[in-house]
C-alpha cells in the first residue's frame, strides 16, 4: 500500500472533521504486585488507522482488555465519543467499540452466517414474545440480518462461505470472518488485536487492504500487531508500548527511527534511563 | 466386538457366503411355521405347527428382510443401475442379520426362563436360532458398503409425504401395540424388534431420506404428528389403563421439554427443575376446589395455569439472578440445593413450623377433575362411538401443552435469542465480547423454562387429584436430566424418545423398577462417555462432544446446507 | 450464655463433619475445576465401609473404652478409608478421566449419574453380602464405648465425645493435610497441578497420578466424617451422603472452592451458622426444620456478595 492511498483517505476523512472518538487518560492496571498496564493515554480519531506496537508482555492486549470492558482499570478512565466507558462488554459493544480475539474466538460450531449474525445481536430488538409467535419485527429483523449479514461476509470478502462452519474454514478465512462479525455490531472503532498472525505475506495484504476498506467506510482502526512493516504501512499513526508504558507515539517514520523503540525491541547493551537491566529485559527483543 | 476379516478371504468366499447367509434367513423364516415353544405360557403362543404368532409373524419381517438384502444385488451392479449406490447392501444385510439374531436369542430367552429351562424351547426356536447364527456369520463375510445414499434421491413431494404419512401410522400403531402388552416378555421382545427394523432402516438410509423429506414438509409432519397423537385414544377401545401410562408419559415429556431449553440450549445444569413444576402444582392446587386446599379463592383454570407458571418462572429469577452472573459449575449445585430448600418449605408450611399453606407432609389431597368449557375431565365421553375416559381426557390437554412447549423451544431456538444461546454455549466471554447480553439470556431461559414446568405442574395437580412434598423430590430432577440425557440434548424429538423410554420401560416391565434408578444411574455415566449428544442428536451439540472429529464437522455442514435450514431462517419455526 | 457456648460447641462440631467433607470438594475443584457430586457418596461408602470392617471384625461390642477407642475406631476408620478411596478411584478412572477434555457439562452429568448409581448400589446390594443387614432402611451404627454416649460437662456446657472426636478428627486431619500439601513431593505437585495443569505436565509432573491423590485425600477424609457421622447419629443409610454432600460443598463455596483451609473455615462456619440459627431465629422459622433451609440461603447469600467465598477461591471465572 503506497503512502498516497492514505493521503487520500485522511483528506477524505478530514472532509467532516475528524472527531475525538477513543480518549484513553492515565489508564493503569494492577495485577497483584504486577504492573501491567502504567499510565497510559492513547486517542484515536475519527477515520484514523493507529497501531499499538511493543514486543511481548508489554500489555498490550492487557490494555485492550480495559478499552473493551474485559478489565476494569485499576485507575484511569477511558472515553469513548465524549462518554466515559461503562463497565461491560457489551455495553461496550453497544456504545460502537468492537473487537476481535488475538487467538481467534469464534463460535466454531455455527456457520459463518450464524457468527456475523451474533455480532448483530446487540443491534436488534426482537424479544421473546416476537419470536415466540413470530411478530412482524421478528420476521423483518431476521431478513433483514441476514441480508446484512451476506452482505458483511461479501464486504470482508467471504461470499460463498455463509453454510460452512466457522471451524471448517481456512486460518485466514477465520480471521476475516471475526472482522466481519466485529463490523456486525455496528462499530465506529474497531480493535483489531494481532490481524495478521500466522498469516502469509500473500494473506497479509489482502488483509491490509481490507482494513483500508474498513477505514474508508469512515471507521477508525486500532490494530495491534507485530508485524513492522505491516503497521508502518497501514497506520497514521503508531504508539509502541513497552513494558506497561507508552514509549513513543507518533507518525509511522518517528516512532519507527525511534533509538529506545529500537532498542526495546532488538535490546541494547547500554543501560538507558528508561530501562533498568534485569531478568526479562532481553525477553521481548528475543520474541519480536 | 468388531470381527475384522482380511479383504482376501472375503472376496474369495462371497458367493458361498451369500448363499450361507440366503440358508439362515430361509431357516429363520421356516422356523415361524415350527414351534417355538413347549408350553403356550411363554411369550405368546408359540406352540402351532404351520400357524405362526403374532410375534413369530413380526420377526419374520427381519429375515425376509435379510433374503432380499442378499438376493437382490445378485442381479448384478449393471441391472441394479442407481440402486448400486444408493443402498448400502450388504451392511444393512449385516444389520438385519445381527438384528434378527438378537431377537430370537431375546425369545428363546424368555421361554427358557419364563418356562424353567432351554428343555422348554422346541425345535422352531433352535432351527431360528441356528439360522441366525449362519446369517450373522455369512454376513460377516460381506464386505461393506460404502454409506447409503438414498437421502440424495430426488423423490416427488406426494412420495415424501406419503412417507411422513406412513411413519406417523406406524408410529401410532406401534405405539398402541406396545402399550397393549401385558408381560414384559412380549413386550421385551416386540421391543427388540423394533429396535431391529429402526437399525436396519437407519441403515437403508430412509431415516435420512426421511429427515430431508421432514425438511421439505416441516409443517405437513407437525401436524400429522399431531394427528396422530391426538387420534391415539381411539385405537384403545375405550380402555383408559393405557391411556393412564401415556398421559404420565406426556407430563413428563413436557417437564423434560422445558428442561431441555435450559440444559440443551443454553447448556445450563438445573438440578432443581423439578421444583418449578412442584411450585405449579402447589399453586394449582392452594387455588383449587379442594376441600384442603388453603386459599379459598378458587379462579377459573386459565387464570390458575398463567398464575402457576408466573410463580414458578419468579422462582427461578430468584434463584437465576444470583447465580447466573457467576460461573455455571455453580449454577448445578445452587438448583440442587433450592430445590432441597422448596421440598422442605413445602414440608414446613404446615401450620406447626410456618404459616399453613401446604398441609406439610399430607399436602393436598381431594383436587377436583379440571372442568374447562363444560367439558369435565373427570367423565368418559362417548366420541366417535368410543369411550374416551378420563386419563384420555388429561392426554389431551397435555397434548396441547407439549404443542405449547414445542413451539415456544422451536421458536425461540431459531430466533435472535437462540443464536444468542448457541453462542453462550461455545464461548461465553466471546459472546459478551460481541455485544449479547448474556446474563439476560441465560436469565430468560431459566425463568422461562421455569414457567413451562409450572403451566405442566398445574395440570399434573389435577391429574394426580392430591399434591404432597414427596413427589417433588431431587431424584425426579435427576430422572427428568436423564430423559434429557438420553433423548438427545437440544432437540424436541430426542427428548420425546427419551421420556417416553424413561417412563414406558418401568411401566412395562415390572420386574425392573427396584433397579430403576441404578440403571438411570449408569445410563448417564455410560451415555455421557459414549454418545453424549443422545439418541436422536443435535448436529451442533454432537459437534461440541466430538469435537476433534473433523469428518464429523463435514458431516453435519453437508447435512445443513441440504436442509437449507438456515437458508431461508423462517424455515426453521411455527407460525402461529 | 452458655445456651450460647452450647450451641457454639454443637456448631463446631457439625461444622467439623461438613469441613472434613468438603475438602474433598474443593481439592478435586482445585485440579480438575469438576464439582464431584458423588463425594457425598463416597461419605456415604466410608460409613457402611466402616460398618463392615465392623461386621468383619465379629461385632465387638463388649471391648474396654480404651481398647475401643485405640483399636476397634483406627480399624474402623482404615476399613471405611479403604472403602471409599477405592471407590473414589474407581470412579475417577471410569467415569471422570475419559471426560477430561469433554464440554463441562458432560462431567457434571457422568458425576449425577454416579452419585445416583453408588446411592442405588449399596441401597440393592449391601443386604446381600451374607449377614449384613440390608440397606434399604437406616443402619445402627455400633457404638463405640468411651465414645458413644459419652459426655463431658464444662461448665454449664454438655459436651458429647462424639463431638469431641469428630473435632480432634479434623484437627489432626487438617495437620496431616498441611504437611501433604506443603511438605511432600506429592502435595506441592498437587498445589503446582492446580495452578496450571498444563506446565505442570511440562515439568515433568504426572498430572494423572495427582489427580488421583486429590481424589484419594478427598475420599480418605469423607470416610473419617463418614464415621463420625455414624458416631454422631447412631445409624447410617445410603442416602445420607446427599444432604451431607450438599453442606458440604456449601462450606467449600463458603470458604472459597478450591482452597483448603476455606473448606474447613467454611465447613465451621456453616455449622456453627446452623446451630446458632436453630436456637436465635425467633418464631416458628427458627425451629430445626428450617435450619436447611437457612445453610442453603446462605449459600445462595455468599454467591450474590462474595463469590469467592471467605477465604478466596482460587478460580471463580475463568477469563
Amino acid at each position: 500500500m503506497s503512502s498516497d492511498t492514505i493521503t487520500q483517505a485522511v483528506s477524505a476523512a478530514a472532509g467532516g472533521g475528524p472527531e475525538l472518538l477513543l480518549d484513553a487518560r492515565n489508564v493503569t492496571m494492577q495485577f497483584g504486585g504486577l504492573r501491567a498496564v502504567n499510565d497510559v493515554s492513547l486517542q484515536v480519531h475519527t477515520g484514523e488507522i493507529v497501531g499499538l506496537i511493543g514486543p511481548n508482555g508489554a500489555g498490550k492486549t492487557t490494555f485492550f482488555n480495559c478499552l473493551t470492558g474485559l478489565y476494569k482499570p485499576t485507575s484511569g478512565t477511558v472515553f469513548f465519543a465524549g462518554e466515559p466507558l461503562p463497565p461491560q462488554p457489551r455495553l461496550v459493544v453497544r456504545t460502537g467499540m468492537a473487537r476481535t480475539f488475538q487467538n481467534i474466538r469464534l463460535f466454531h460450531n455455527m456457520t459463518a452466517l450464524e457468527n456475523v449474525m451474533v455480532g448483530m445481536y446487540c443491534r436488534t430488538k426482537t424479544n421473546a414474545i416476537d419470536a415466540v409467535f413470530r411478530l412482524p419485527r421478528h420476521r423483518h429483523e431476521e431478513l433483514a440480518s441476514t441480508e446484512r449479514a451476506r452482505e458483511l461476509l461479501a464486504f470482508v470478502g467471504l461470499s460463498g462461505t455463509e453454510n460452512q462452519l466457522s471451524r471448517n474454514l481456512p486460518y485466514g478465512d477465520q480471521r476475516r470472518l471475526e472482522i466481519a462479525r466485529a463490523l456486525a455490531t455496528d462499530p465506529r472503532l474497531l480493535l483489531l488485536d494481532e490481524p495478521t498472525a500466522g498469516m502469509n505475506p500473500q494473506e497479509t495484504r489482502q488483509a491490509e487492504e481490507l482494513i483500508f476498506k474498513i477505514r474508508d467506510l469512515g471507521l477508525a482502526v486500532l490494530v495491534i500487531e507485530h508485524d513492522m512493516r505491516f503497521i508502518f504501512n497501514l497506520c497514521d499513526r503508531v504508539a509502541c508500548l513497552v513494558r506497561g508504558e507508552v514509549l513513543v507515539e507518533g507518525v509511522g517514520d518517528v516512532v519507527q527511527n525511534d533509538p529506545r523503540v529500537i532498542e526495546a525491541y532488538i535490546g541494547s547493551p547500554q543501560t538507558t534511563p528508561y530501562e533498568q537491566p534485569g531478568p526479562g529485559s532481553g525477553k521481548g527483543a528475543s520474541d519480536a | 466386538m468388531r470381527v475384522v476379516i482380511p479383504d482376501e478371504l472375503k472376496i474369495r468366499f462371497r458367493y458361498p457366503a451369500r448363499a450361507l447367509g440366503i440358508t439362515g434367513g430361509v431357516l429363520m423364516l421356516v422356523s415361524i411355521l415350527l414351534p417355538w415353544a413347549y408350553a403356550p405360557e411363554a411369550l405368546d403362543d408359540m406352540t402351532f405347527y404351520g400357524a405362526p404368532s403374532p410375534l413369530q409373524l413380526f420377526f419374520a419381517v427381519l429375515p425376509l428382510l435379510l433374503i432380499l438384502l442378499l438376493a437382490i444385488p445378485l442381479v448384478g451392479k449393471q441391472r441394479l443401475g442407481k440402486g448400486a449406490k444408493v443402498v448400502a447392501w450388504n451392511t444393512t444385510a449385516k444389520t438385519a442379520s445381527i438384528m434378527s439374531l438378537i431377537v430370537v436369542a431375546v425369545a428363546v430367552a424368555a421361554i427358557a426362563i419364563g418356562l424353567g429351562g432351554l428343555v422348554n424351547v422346541d425345535p422352531g426356536g433352535w432351527l431360528a436360532l441356528v439360522g441366525g447364527i449362519m446369517a450373522v456369520a455369512a454376513t460377516l463375510f460381506l464386505p461393506d458398503s460404502p454409506e447409503p445414499t438414498l437421502y440424495r434421491v430426488k423423490s416427488p413431494k406426494w412420495l415424501q409425504i406419503l412417507g411422513i404419512v406412513v411413519l406417523m401410522a406406524l408410529l401410532l400403531f406401534g405405539a398402541a401395540y406396545i402399550l397393549g402388552f401385558e408381560d414384559a416378555d412380549d413386550f421385551l421382545m416386540f421391543a427388540a424388534f423394533v429396535v431391529g427394523m429402526v437399525m436396519v432402516l437407519r441403515q437403508f438410509g430412509v431415516f435420512g431420506w426421511l429427515g430431508i423429506a421432514a425438511a421439505a414438509n416441516n409443517r405437513i409432519l407437525v401436524l400429522s404428528a399431531f394427528v396422530v397423537a391426538f387420534a391415539f385414544p381411539f385405537t384403545q377401545n375405550g380402555s383408559d389403563a393405557n391411556m393412564s401410562v401415556a398421559s404420565q408419559v406426556l407430563i413428563f415429556a413436557a417437564t423434560a421439554l422445558g428442561l431441555n431449553i435450559v440444559v440443551g440450549l443454553v447448556g445450563l445444569l438445573d438440578l432443581g427443575y423439578i421444583a418449578f413444576l412442584g411450585a405449579g402444582a402447589f399453586t394449582a392446587a392452594v387455588l383449587s376446589e379442594s376441600a384442603f386446599a388453603t386459599i379459598k379463592w378458587s379462579p377459573p383454570f386459565i387464570v390458575t395455569v398463567l398464575i402457576a407458571g408466573t410463580v414458578a418462572s419468579l422462582l427461578g429469577l430468584l434463584i437465576g439472578a444470583p447465580t447466573l452472573r457467576v460461573s455455571g459449575d455453580y449454577l448445578a449445585i445452587v438448583t440442587l440445593a433450592f430445590g432441597e430448600i422448596f421440598r422442605i418449605t413445602m414440608n414446613n408450611l404446615d401450620g406447626n413450623d410456618g404459616p399453613n399453606l401446604t398441609n406439610g407432609s399430607n399436602g393436598i389431597p381431594g383436587i377436583p377433575d379440571l372442568n374447562l368449557f363444560g367439558f369435565d375431565f373427570g367423565k368418559a365421553h362417548v366420541i366417535l362411538g368410543i369411550d374416551i375416559g378420563r386419563f384420555a381426557n388429561y392426554y389431551w390437554l397435555m397434548l396441547v401443552v407439549i404443542a405449547l412447549i414445542i413451539v415456544v423451544f422451536t421458536n425461540l431456538n431459531h430466533s435472535r435469542i437462540g443464536r444468542g444461546w448457541v453462542a453462550i454455549r461455545e464461548d461465553e466471554l466471546a459472546a459478551e465480547a460481541m455485544g449479547v447480553n448474556t446474563f439476560a439470556l441465560k436469565l430468560l431461559a431459566f425463568a422461562g423454562g421455569a414457567f413451562l414446568a409450572g403451566v405442566a405442574g398445574s395440570v399434573k395437580a389435577h391429574y394426580d387429584v392430591s399434591v404432597t412434598p414427596d413427589q417433588y423430590v431431587f431424584l425426579e430432577s435427576a430422572f427428568l436430566l436423564a430423559a434429557v440425557v438420553l433423548g438427545g440434548m437440544g432437540t424436541v424429538m430426542g427428548v420425546l424418545v427419551g421420556a417416553t423410554i424413561l417412563k414406558l420401560l418401568p411401566e412395562k416391565l415390572r420386574f425392573f423398577s427396584d433397579y430403576r434408578l441404578l440403571l438411570f444411574g449408569l445410563l448417564m455415566v455410560i451415555m455421557m462417555r459414549f454418545r453424549p449428544e443422545g439418541i436422536v442428536p443435535d448436529e451442533r451439540r454432537q459437534l461440541e462432544f466430538h469435537d476433534t472429529d473433523e469428518e464429523l464437522a463435514e458431516e453435519v455442514e453437508e447435512e445443513l446446507t441440504s436442509h437449507h435450514a438456515h437458508l431461508y431462517p423462517e424455515a426453521g419455526g411455527f407460525v402461529l | 450464655m452458655d445456651l450460647f457456648f452450647q450451641q457454639l460447641i454443637n456448631g463446631l462440631s457439625l461444622g467439623s463433619l461438613y469441613a472434613l467433607i468438603a475438602v474433598g470438594y474443593t481439592v478435586v475443584y482445585g485440579i480438575v475445576q469438576l464439582i464431584n457430586f458423588a463425594h457425598g457418596e463416597i461419605f456415604m461408602i466410608g460409613a457402611f465401609g466402616a460398618y463392615a470392617t465392623w461386621m468383619v471384625m465379629g461385632q465387638p461390642t463388649d471391648w474396654s473404652a480404651p481398647l475401643s477407642i485405640l483399636v476397634l475406631l483406627p480399624v474402623m476408620i482404615i476399613g471405611g478409608i479403604i472403602a471409599s478411596v477405592a471407590v473414589a478411584l474407581l470412579t475417577e478412572r471410569w467415569a471422570y478421566r475419559p471426560l477430561r477434555n469433554a464440554p463441562r457439562l458432560a462431567p457434571l452429568i457422568t458425576a449425577i449419574g454416579v452419585s445416583v448409581f453408588l446411592q442405588e448400589f449399596v441401597r440393592l446390594f449391601y443386604g446381600y453380602i451374607p449377614g449384613f443387614p440390608d440397606a434399604k432402611s437406616a443402619i445402627p451404627f455400633p457404638s463405640v464405648p468411651g465414645i458413644s454416649g459419652e459426655t463431658i460437662q464444662v461448665g454449664g456446657v454438655l459436651i458429647q465425645m462424639t463431638a469431641v472426636f469428630t473435632l480432634a478428627a479434623l484437627v489432626v486431619c487438617w495437620v496431616f493435610l498441611w504437611y501433604y500439601v506443603n511438605r511432600t513431593k506429592t502435595g506441592r505437585a498437587m498445589v503446582a497441578t492446580s495452578q496450571d495443569p498444563d506446565t505442570a505436565r511440562l515439568m515433568g509432573i504426572n498430572v494423572d497420578k495427582v489427580i488421583m491423590a486429590a481424589f484419594a485425600v478427598g475420599a480418605a477424609l469423607a470416610a473419617i466424617a463418614g464415621v463420625a457421622h455414624g458416631l454422631r447419629y447412631g445409624n447410617i443409610d445410603f442416602k445420607m451422603g446427599f444432604l451431607a454432600g450438599l453442606k458440604a460443598f456449601t462450606a467449600a463455596v463458603l470458604g472459597g472452592i478450591g482452597n483448603i483451609n476455606g473448606a474447613v473455615v467454611g465447613g465451621l462456619v456453616l455449622g456453627v451458622a446452623e446451630a446458632m440459627a436453630t436456637t436465635f431465629i425467633p418464631g416458628q422459622f427458627g425451629s430445626s426444620a428450617w435450619k436447611d433451609v437457612w445453610a442453603f440461603v446462605l449459600l445462595i447469600l455468599v454467591l450474590v456478595f462474595r463469590p469467592q467465598g471467605l477465604l478466596g477461591a482460587k478460580v471463580v471465572d475463568r477469563a
